[in-house]
């Protein structure tokens, strides 16, 4: 089973469609002949508008690759990805660059931020990279949202790792892309630092409308979704709605089983 | 043992990051050795072609021109013919032969065109004796055997597109002959670039020394079983003291004396430029390994957490950097001899054909250049050497990429300030010092204080200076911009030590312009002020002007006067009992109109009277001598006279203020025709309304006499300002050496600090930043540190040049002149240096991979 397919292209007649973003058979594979490794296989997906969305795996399943692929970070080498009614499969490096820099938003598990910018600018930079003036009111209900008001002049190293944290949701979220891509987005916090941001995140979908896609490997995390992908070695192998954390683990200790009995 | 490894590993580990340390070694260690190999080569060469063309003994005239008390006549001085005879007759003397061999000649092709040596080589013209066929073989026709014929070396042959049957012409002091070419002959080995023209021996004997019965010097080969020194003590046992006498050891050692003195002057004024050029890589060097330990940290405090001692990090970081040391010392060497190579080729093009077979590589040059590379290296590498050392095991726990060094020390600033206050206060004391000496020293403690201050607050500018720049410069980039100056400053250490290198070859290229462009200003300002004749003659090669040619100027039409000027050696004795010699001014009494002096006594016109003399303000003042005094004036070669002092000169104006003036018709009177020396310059006025003609007329008549030149204050004022371009640009040519180095430097720190952020790089390229950006985003980096060293380097330049001005000023450097022009050009110049700097690590910057960069390990 490698479809995780289960959301009509097109929503309530709206003018943009419920998908925010897809993939179509997408392969992903390392070197040639004997050494070849496949790190995705054949994976069909949609990532629901609106929604947040968890992507789940042990370490090697391709979560990463898979987020990486939608963003347009790394290249497939067959298949085909969409944001929304973008094909961005064969972009060339510059459009790609444009794409991200104007359609998404990045969280990353550690250095998210220029250490040489302080919070506000590292917030803004995206948008001063594309020579946009940012939306004063939004950047200041942004900024509100994550609490960082009374630090936006911190330099990376002057904040805690919550911190740093929170100034990476922000800056994902002062452009308003159109989707927003973490990568263990909590991996590097503690739980109530990581409960903190991904509190964020769940507002912000909630409240905002925002499209996010997280990979993570942690059940807490995975339960703030709306829905969590299972990946194990490139291919998607199960998906639940409305995960918690107590369901997510018993599924993954099932997978784990399975593994070792295979 | 395991140390080394570590070391070998992580040498080998960042081949890529050490390149372009081992570049800048290679390159200092290259010049250093190219410079060895060059002149001990030149000096080897010299040595061989003295050695094959020198006889057992030579007897020379006494007064040869190398005597300082001879007048300088232009005549050659000569031995009698029948010297020949008498010493064949001396126990043990083999053979004794005449020759005949001057240098003051000038050579002609029919047209009267040079074809002298542009270079200041010599033309000798002699005899096609035995002497000449020791060094010299005949390649085309024959050896001259009559009064027309003449051969000529192949070189200036080929140079001139002379071929056998073309007519030339050879100028003297007694006359210009018309030969044939008849013979052309090259050099056995070595051409030291002069060119040569011989006839027979009674030719050359009637026409190069006005005598049938006179030769230049007599050969003498010992007898089989007698020494060269027995010989000697035989000969002036025979002919009293009357002579020189030499043996061959004393001639080649003379003869190489001369050369070397002028291949010493070459071999350390390289050696300086390529000291300055070590000097700059040594920042080269300590950038790279403070970025390597930087980078290192953690592992350092891995190393350090499972037990290494502090010295023994210490130890695998230096050891690193003799093997650093140790290959680019070795790729220097071998480069240094290519250098060599290359300009043995170069002298060859400019006339001086070097056989590169004869090569000279002493083996202490490889010892010199590797000593020299090791120790700069590994002398450079200590302090981050230590540096490491003192890194804490806690480093391999922490997440911190690159600990910020960012803040510069509070001693460190002290320590910069004050050198840099001390500096400054020994460049205002030197400017305004009275005294040469005192100046010069203060000006070299200045030069140093302030240099060195510069260095070490380095960092503390480059934060100022950074800032100032990109609000100038950045701004109009935007976001890029201001990400480039964050970066920039972001360890100011770093960026200071990278701007600091640029800094010293920039600094020492804004000095000498400024010091030569006021040459310039104050030259012509002083002939404005001074210069009342409307031409000059004089040779550019400092020979003296013959009569014929003399006359050719005085019956030029359209001329109010002429003057020509003389110097005339002489022994003075003052009322004071006190007697010095000295060279005095002997001209026409025009000349007092000519060039005018301030006299602070007495009217100078007074002094070209019969009997009468001027003196300096500083002479009359020294002896307390008064108008009215009398001089003793001993002329060498002739009688004394007692002159009259009518004028005494002001010692402020720089042209000719210290000189003695008298009438050349007094020095007549005392010196016999053929002991008055010939003229040294000549100057000219015409009458109103015809400068025009005058000029051309001038030119006109000196055509057949190639060897002078003809100037208008224009073209004079021109050919000075040519002459100080010409000379700037050859040192600008040797700093280049040095500035390459610096922007090596620039490139090292730039390629280093992005491997050092290759995660941002990837972040940034991540959430949108184009390659396009990326790149401008680095370039823009190395363009502000560049500009930074550049407005450090041409500020502290500047300084430098106006205060070496200001010292001056007692010799004449007058006016201060800024070459804004250059100044500017430099300054923008910087700026594509820096974009240049920055092409390689830009391109890879943009072509690093988002996904390698942001990896969670």
């Amino acid at each position: 089973m490698t479809t995780a397919v289960s959301i009509p292209r097109t929503g309530g007649g709206g003018r943009r469609t419920a998908v925010a973003a897809s993939a179509r058979q997408v392969t992903k594979a390392y070197g040639t002949g004997e050494t070849r490794v496949v790190a995705l296989d054949s994976v069909d997906v949609d990532i629901a508008r609106g929604r947040f969305t968890a992507i789940m795996g042990p370490s090697g399943s391709g979560k990463s690759t898979l987020m990486h692929c939608l963003a347009g970070l790394d290249t497939v080498t067959s298949g085909q990805i969409w944001l929304d009614e973008t094909e961005i499969t064969g972009l060339k490096d510059k459009k790609l660059t444009q794409l991200r820099r104007d359609r998404i938003g990045f969280i990353f598990q550690a250095f998210n931020l220029l250490p040489t910018l302080n919070a506000i600018e590292n917030i803004t930079l995206p948008m001063d990279i594309a020579g946009r003036k940012p939306d004063r009111a939004w950047l200041e209900c942004v900024v509100a949202t994550v609490g960082l008001a009374g630090r936006l002049k911190h330099r990376p190293n002057q904040l805690s790792g919550g911190q740093q944290q929170r100034v990476a949701v922000a800056r994902a979220l002062a452009a308003r892309p159109e989707i927003i891509f973490g990568d263990e987005p909590t991996g590097n916090l503690d739980s109530r630092a990581g409960a903190e941001v991904l509190g964020f995140l769940r507002r912000s979908v909630d409240e905002l409308g925002q499209t996010i896609v997280i990979v993570t490997h942690d059940p807490v995390a995975a339960s703030y979704a709306d829905r969590a992908l299972y990946l194990a070695d490139g291919s998607i192998v199960d998906e639940m709605v409305d995960p918690t954390a107590e369901m997510v683990l018993d599924r993954m200790k099932a997978f784990d089983a399975r593994g070792r009995v295979s | 043992m395991t140390v080394l490894k570590t070391s070998l590993r992580n040498f080998l580990a960042h081949k890529g990051r050490m390149a372009l340390s081992a570049v800048a070694v290679l390159l200092s260690v290259a010049f250093v050795c190219g410079t060895l190999v060059f002149t001990d080569t030149m000096n080897a060469t010299f040595d061989k072609l003295f050695n094959t063309t020198t006889s057992d003994v030579s007897v020379q005239p006494k007064d040869a021109e190398d005597d300082k008390d001879a007048q300088r006549t232009g005549r050659p001085e000569t031995v009698p013919a029948s010297l020949v005879e008498q010493l064949r007759k001396v126990e043990g003397v083999r053979s004794a032969v005449g020759s005949v061999s001057t240098d003051k000649v000038t050579l002609t092709d029919a047209k009267g065109d040079s074809i002298s040596p542009t270079t200041g080589a010599p033309t000798i013209a002699g005899d096609w004796g035995d002497d000449e066929k020791k060094k010299m073989e005949i390649v085309k026709g024959h050896e001259p055997r009559g009064p027309t014929d003449s051969l000529i070396d192949a070189d200036t042959a080929d140079k001139n597109g002379i071929e056998l049957g073309d007519r030339i012409k050879t100028i003297t002091a007694s006359g210009t002959i018309e030969t044939t070419v008849t013979g052309i002959a090259a050099f056995k080995s070595t051409n030291p670039g002069a060119a040569i023209v011989d006839f027979d021996s009674a030719t050359a004997r009637g026409h190069l020394l006005g005598s049938a019965a006179a030769y230049s010097e007599v050969q003498l080969t010992a007898a089989d079983g007698v020494s060269d020194e027995q010989l000697k003590k035989a000969v002036v046992g025979a002919l009293g003291g009357d002579y020189k006498v030499q043996t061959k050891e004393e001639s080649v050692k003379d003869a190489a004396a001369q050369v070397g003195s002028f291949l010493d002057v070459l071999k350390y004024a390289m050696l300086g430029f390529a000291g300055i050029a070590v000097l700059v890589g040594v920042f080269l060097i300590v950038n790279t390994f403070s970025m390597l330990v930087a980078q290192r940290t953690r592992e350092i405090g891995l190393m350090r957490a499972i037990g290494s001692s502090r010295k023994q990090v210490n130890r695998s970081v230096l050891v690193e950097a003799l093997m650093l040391g140790v290959v680019g010392s070795v790729l220097g060497i071998a480069a240094g001899v290519g250098l060599a190579v290359g300009l043995m080729k170069v002298m060859g093009t400019v006339g001086m054909k070097l056989d590169t077979s004869e090569l000279t590589v002493k083996a202490t040059t490889p010892l010199i250049g590797l000593a020299l590379g090791v120790i700069v290296t590994v002398v450079a590498a200590y302090l981050p050497a230590r540096r490491a050392g003192r890194v804490s095991p806690m480093a391999a726990l922490r997440d911190a990429g690159t600990p910020a060094d960012g803040a510069a020390g509070r001693v460190r600033a002290a320590v910069g300030l004050l050198l840099t206050a001390v500096g400054a206060a020994a460049l205002i004391g030197a400017g305004r010092a009275d005294e040469a000496a005192q100046g010069s020293l203060l000006l070299g403690v200045g030069v140093l204080c302030t240099l060195v201050g510069f260095v070490v607050i380095g960092p503390l500018l480059a934060g100022f200076v950074v800032r100032l720049l990109s609000a100038v410069v950045l701004r109009v980039f935007g976001p890029v911009g201001r990400m480039a100056e964050r970066n920039a400053l972001r360890n100011p250490r770093r960026t200071g030590a990278t701007g600091a290198a640029l800094m010293i070859g920039l600094a020492l290229v804004a000095c000498l312009s400024v010091v030569g462009s006021s040459m310039v200003a104050s030259a012509t300002d002083e002939l404005d002020k001074t210069v009342g004749a409307d031409y000059i003659v004089q040779s550019d090669t400092g020979q003296q002007i013959t009569p014929a040619a003399e006359r050719a100027v005085q019956e030029t039409p359209g001329l109010t006067h002429t003057s020509r000027y003389k110097n005339v050696t002489a022994r003075i004795t003052s009322p004071d009992g006190k007697t010095v010699k000295d060279e005095l001014a002997a001209a026409d009494p025009t000349y007092a109109r000519d060039l005018k002096t301030e006299t602070v006594q007495g009217d100078l016109s007074a002094a070209y009277r019969p009997d009468s003399i001027s003196v300096g303000e500083d002479y009359a003042k020294d002896h307390g001598i008064k108008i009215g005094d009398k001089l003793g004036v001993a002329f060498a070669g002739g009688r004394t006279a007692q002159l009259t002092v009518r004028a005494i000169t002001s010692g402020d104006s720089a042209l000719g203020g210290g000189a003695k003036y008298l009438a050349i018709a007094t020095v007549q009177r005392y010196l016999p025709a053929d002991k008055l020396p010939l003229s040294q310059m000549m100057l000219a006025s015409a009458k109103d309304g015809q400068e025009k003609e005058a000029y051309s007329a001038l030119k006109a008549k000196l055509h057949d006499y190639p060897q002078y030149k003809v100037r208008d204050q224009a073209d004079y004022k021109k050919t000075l300002e040519d002459q100080i371009g010409q000379l700037l640009n050859l040192v600008y040519g040797l700093l280049a050496l040095a500035i390459i180095v610096a922007v090596l430097g620039v490139v090292n720190t730039l390629a280093l600090s992005v491997v050092e952020r290759t995660r941002e790089i990837g972040l940034m390229r991540a959430i949108g930043l184009s390659r396009r950006q990326m790149r401008r985003m680095i370039r823009l980096e190395s363009v502000v540190i560049a500009l930074f060293g550049a407005l450090l380097g041409l500020g502290l330049g500047m300084g430098w040049g106006a205060t070496a001005q200001k010292l001056l000023a007692l010799q004449g450097l007058g006016v201060l002149e800024i070459p804004w022009p250059t100044i500017g050009a430099v300054f923008l110049g910087s700026a594509v240096v820096g974009l240049v700097a920055a092409l390689v690590p830009a391109f890879r910057a943009g072509r690093m991979n988002v996904l390698n960069a942001i990896a969670t390990e």
